[in-house]
């Protein structure tokens, strides 16, 4: 057992060990909450949180302790998108701090046995937001009553959770401890709880139990179900347990806010929630800002909004093109514009479908000396000038530098711009007839015409490939371009219609060696280049085709060792042989990646990075930056350039009336 | 008259049962469904288990049958899958996957912002048009008739979503008018009060005037030359040369005469009451039936989207029939029956 490692917040274990027995008496009450505490209605904040509290460092991090109060308002486009709120509050069982490193959070420690045995150790008087315990019940509700129940859970227990398509051995240790066993590795199983999407192993089942089946009274149910139009107590049971959604507002959470109000509605309210688990070093239980409202706009509006400084915080919906009326509005309304990287592999990456059905396309594309030549094809140079202002990084669609694995060939090689090489390159192929207008010719006497395809949604992707067009007409091959719905594409790429699809490229473009590069191996269908082999994994076999390329069948066999081991390096090591395989057989063709994502913050609201990477994953958008120790400085211009004066109004409004 | 209203009654319930059809056929032609776009989506996001959630809804609303079985079963005519009858006839309205409700409450909530919208819309039409029309009408090609007319042409030319843009923009720079919405995001969850009712009627404003405009400039023409072509007529120089005020003369004939061809236009009033001005409503984001339905469409929310069309289809009939018989009682010179 000398493999096993403890994963626990060191800094803050250690704070919480020498100061626990100061802290609990000074507490400091949140002034929102006060009045309902004073009348009985809410326990003492001392009571409220945990006996051993997540502290949080602020100094440490380079932020500042912060105040209590305000609202944060910002937009979402349809009354669903609520639900990226649990994305951007950002509490996991275990989540990434800013540096990517995986700490516990809801969960006070977690023992890792070399990836295989998992013990999950719960805080002490941890509570849901209506103040009931949370305990390993709630682990043992989801595992046995939920994943493990046909009627709600029919596709099985999610995949992450398999291992070798067996599941693993659930034990509850005591109220406080539990642990989840494999027998052999499962290295994405904290990398997935630290997501954007949380899983949610755990569930308030002392709230859900009335809705189950095994627990309440099964006709009373149906009964319900009928009378809300659904069509069993399961569709029931699924509807109020739905923790990403923010859609039930009875639902408990553990997230710092707890939805207020339900659809439909324009304004979305989110109030504080009072038994959050994240205390600063001053005593103040965390977040500062008690409400945060969601106000559902148009996406086009969205910049103008901003422009008027309508808002308080906004990244979401706006895009590169938004930074001049951004800028414009700066002095006069009081906000600043933050301008943060976003990561990405490529903002524009070419897809050769591997997979083709068309044989001659298919024997094309499969010659990496075709592929290569594409790339160096490609005036980057022009492209970023054209498309980015120039701000973007020319090269292939692989890892940002941020990343630790990031070595610095992997952005540039294959990926100059060398017409005269690409066109020897394709002469030695043998694409050497041309015909009138300078077009190479296919060996089946077809002109070479490649129909890129694309879900015509970002307008970068199209422009990007008018340009594309013209660099190649010079090494003599033709570009058509053809934007359609995403699904018909999507459909088209699967039984392999397509020659070549454009898209963005790597999602998980900061990756540690820690989360798992499922993205790089022939083993997901949505990657372009090899939808077929991609099915044939993910349905076990049953459909597509199976990896015939040698040179992709090594990532599979990377994949295979990474997932088999525990050890850092190893994985650190795979990581970086899997990305170097990409960019020598330039499996997709990365152009210029670095675009911006614009974050409009209100001046006054404090502790906002001002300079940090935007991403889905691994930083859940701003979730890793920590929103609930964002704060207002009352004291510098908020008010001033406050065009809503009823803003700070909070206690009077209508919606902090309700009851827990 | 009886025999009338039943002829009336069985074509329009078979002018619905046709647009119903192709309604829904029409909604059902992009390959996949709401589900299975949904599914391949969450496909995509490695999230297989909400993808099996969305399977298990697939079954539940018989998505997986043929398309002919869905609409039978969407119209009533059909057992559902859970074997009973539940459908538009039994005024199930079927259920909205995009926001997870039955459609009753989606539309509802949105039906009656959209009825003030356009209300206010066409009112605000009646009393700018009329009065220049029958200026503009009376004294032909003089210079106020051609001011109007080149006001009128300019309303008419502009498109609308771009001068919403540019009011929005502007009322928020001079007048401090939030941007977008029906009021200011602070009154969103409050009770109506006055100061709610202020924000409502400030944030009226822009909608009803651009989307007005293009109507006010149509109607100004339109009514111009019905006047015109009654003014030109004996009974109007009788009356005027028997001595009856101009005004008097004016408004008791010529005028009433001329508005025959808008009380014809009911039957297309009425449903442009619910789903008029979508692309405007999508600019100033109001929350009304019309970004509902373009989103259904596009997410291919079928029952939501079917059943708005068929509301304005529903609509379109009623409207029509009310003015066939606003007409008949008007004037007298339109019999209704062949006899």
């Amino acid at each position: 057992m000398f493999s096993t490692k403890r994963i626990s917040g060191a800094a803050a274990a250690l704070a919480v060990s020498l100061a626990l027995p100061a802290f609990a008496q000074s507490y400091i009450e949140t002034p929102m909450l006060a009045e309902r505490v004073g009348k009985g209605g809410l326990p003492a904040v001392g009571e409220r949180l945990p006996k051993e509290p997540l502290v949080v460092d602020l100094a440490a991090k380079g932020r500042t302790v912060g105040r209590h109060g305000g609202d944060a308002s910002s937009l979402v486009g349809r009354a669903r998108d609520i639900r990226y709120m649990s994305v951007h509050s950002y509490a996991r069982l275990v989540g990434y701090t800013e540096k990517l490193e995986l700490e516990p959070d809801i969960l006070r420690a977690i023992d890792n046995d070399s990836d295989r045995v998992f013990t999950f150790h719960l805080r002490d008087g941890h509570r849901w937001s209506d103040g009931k315990p949370f305990t390993a019940e709630d682990f043992r509700y989801y595992w046995q009553d939920i994943a493990n129940n046909k009627e709600l859970s029919p596709a099985g227990i999610p995949e992450f959770l398999l291992v070798d398509g067996k599941p693993p051995r659930f034990e509850v240790v005591d109220e406080r401890t539990l642990r989840y066993s494999w027998d052999r590795p499962n290295p994405r199983f904290l990398p997935q709880l630290a997501g954007p999407r949380d899983p949610y192993l755990y569930r308030p089942a002392h709230y859900l139990k009335q809705f189950h089946a095994k627990y309440a009274d099964t006709a009373r149910l149906e009964e319900n179900a009928k009378k809300q139009k659904l069509k069993s107590w399961a569709a029931l049971h699924n509807r109020m347990d739905d923790m990403f959604e923010n859609s039930n507002p009875e639902l408990p959470t553990l997230q710092g806010w707890r939805v207020a109000n339900a659809a439909p509605a324009t304004r979305f309210v989110f109030e504080r929630n009072p038994y959050y688990h994240r205390v600063d070093t001053a005593g103040q239980q965390l977040p500062y800002v008690d409400r945060i409202l969601l106000d559902v706009a148009a996406g086009g509006l969205m910049a103008a909004k901003a422009n008027a400084g309508e808002l308080d915080i906004l990244f979401r919906g706006l895009n590169m093109g938004d930074i001049p009326i951004l800028k414009e509005g700066e002095k006069a309304k009081g906000y600043r514009t933050l301008l943060w990287p976003i990561a990405r592999g490529s903002e524009l990456a070419l897809y050769p479908n591997l997979n083709a059905i068309d044989p001659v396309w298919r024997a094309l594309n499969r010659d990496a000396r075709f592929r290569r030549a594409l790339s160096l094809g490609i005036d980057r140079k022009t492209l970023n000038n054209a498309l980015l202002f120039g701000l973007g990084k020319e090269g292939n669609n692989t890892i940002m530098e941020e990343s630790p694995l990031s070595l610095p060939e992997l952005r540039t090689r294959n990926a100059g711009y060398d017409p005269m090489q690409a066109s020897r390159l394709l002469d030695e192929i043998g694409l050497t007839k041309r015909n009138g207008a300078g077009i190479r010719l296919l060996p089946d006497g077809r002109e070479l015409e490649i129909i890129v395809e694309t879900d015509g949604e970002g307008g970068l992707v199209v422009d990007g490939l008018t340009l594309i067009t013209e660099f190649w007409r010079e090494i003599g091959v033709k570009l058509f371009v053809k934007p359609q719905d995403r699904t018909i594409l999507r459909n088209r790429a699967y039984s392999g219609l397509t020659i070549m699809v454009a898209a963005q490229g790597l999602d998980l473009a900061v990756p540690t060696a820690a989360m798992a590069p499922t993205e790089l191996a022939p083993m997901m269908q949505t990657f372009y280049s090899w939808p077929k082999w991609g099915q044939h994994v993910e349905t076990k076999g049953k459909n597509g085709e199976a990896c015939d390329m040698p040179e992709a069948r090594r990532l599979l066999d990377l994949y295979a060792r990474w997932m088999s081991t525990g050890d850092n390096a190893v994985q650190a090591e795979t990581w970086r042989e899997m990305l170097q395989n990409h960019v020598e057989n330039q499996w997709s063709i990365g152009t210029i990646a670095g675009a911006i994502q614009p974050v409009i913050v209100r001046n006054g609201l404090i502790n906002v990075p001002k300079n940090a990477l935007y991403s889905w994953e691994p930083t859940a958008m701003l979730g890793v930056y920590r929103i609930d120790e964002f704060y207002w400085d009352k004291t510098t211009g908020k008010e001033a350039a406050n065009p809503h004066p009823l803003r700070f109004a909070d206690s009077a409004s209508p919606a902090s009336g309700r009851g827990e | 008259m009886i025999r009338f209203l039943l002829r009336r009654f069985v074509t329009m319930a078979m002018t619905l049962f046709i647009i119903s059809a192709l309604v829904f056929f029409i909604i059902k032609l992009p390959p996949g469904d709401f589900l299975t776009n949904q599914i391949a989506e969450l496909r995509a996001q490695g999230e297989a288990a909400s993808a099996a959630k969305a399977e298990f809804l697939i079954k539940q609303y018989g998505l997986d049958r043929p398309v002919w079985e869905q609409y039978l079963i969407w119209i009533g005519v059909w057992p559902g899958p859970d074997g009973s009858f539940s459908g538009l006839i039994q005024g199930n309205w079927g259920w909205s996957f995009e926001y997870d409700k039955p459609v009753n409450e989606v539309v509802g909530d949105a039906l009656w912002l959209t009825l003030l919208v356009n209300l206010a819309v066409v009112v605000f039409v009646h009393l700018v048009s009329i009065p220049i029309a029958i200026y503009s009408a009376t004294r032909q090609y003089s210079l106020g008739d051609y001011a109007a007319t080149f006001i009128g042409y300019i309303g008419l030319a502009t498109p609308s979503f771009l001068l919403a843009l540019i009011l929005l923009f502007y009322s928020n720079r001079w007048f401090g008018i939030s941007i977008g919405g029906l009021y200011d995001p602070v009154y969103a969850n409050q009770p109506w009060s006055w100061g709610k009712a202020q924000s409502l009627a400030s944030h009226l404003v822009v909608p009803t005037l651009v989307i007005g405009l293009g109507g006010t400039a149509a109607m100004i023409r339109r009514m111009r030359a019905n006047l015109l072509d009654e003014l030109g007529k004996q009974y109007y120089v009788t009356a005027k040369a028997k001595g009856l005020p101009a005004r008097r003369a004016l408004l008791k004939y010529p005028f009433r005469m001329s508005l025959n061809p808008f009380i014809s236009d009911i039957g297309n009033l009425l449903p442009h009451l619910v789903s008029g001005s979508v692309l405007v409503s999508l600019v100033l984001s109001l929350p009304t039936v019309g970004p509902i339905l373009l989103a259904a469409l596009k997410t291919q929310d079928q029952f939501l989207a079917g059943f708005i069309l068929m509301f304005v289809a529903v609509l379109t009939v009623f409207g029509m029939l009310i003015s066939d018989l606003l007409l008949a009682w008007l004037d007298p010179r339109i019999r209704i029956g062949g006899s």
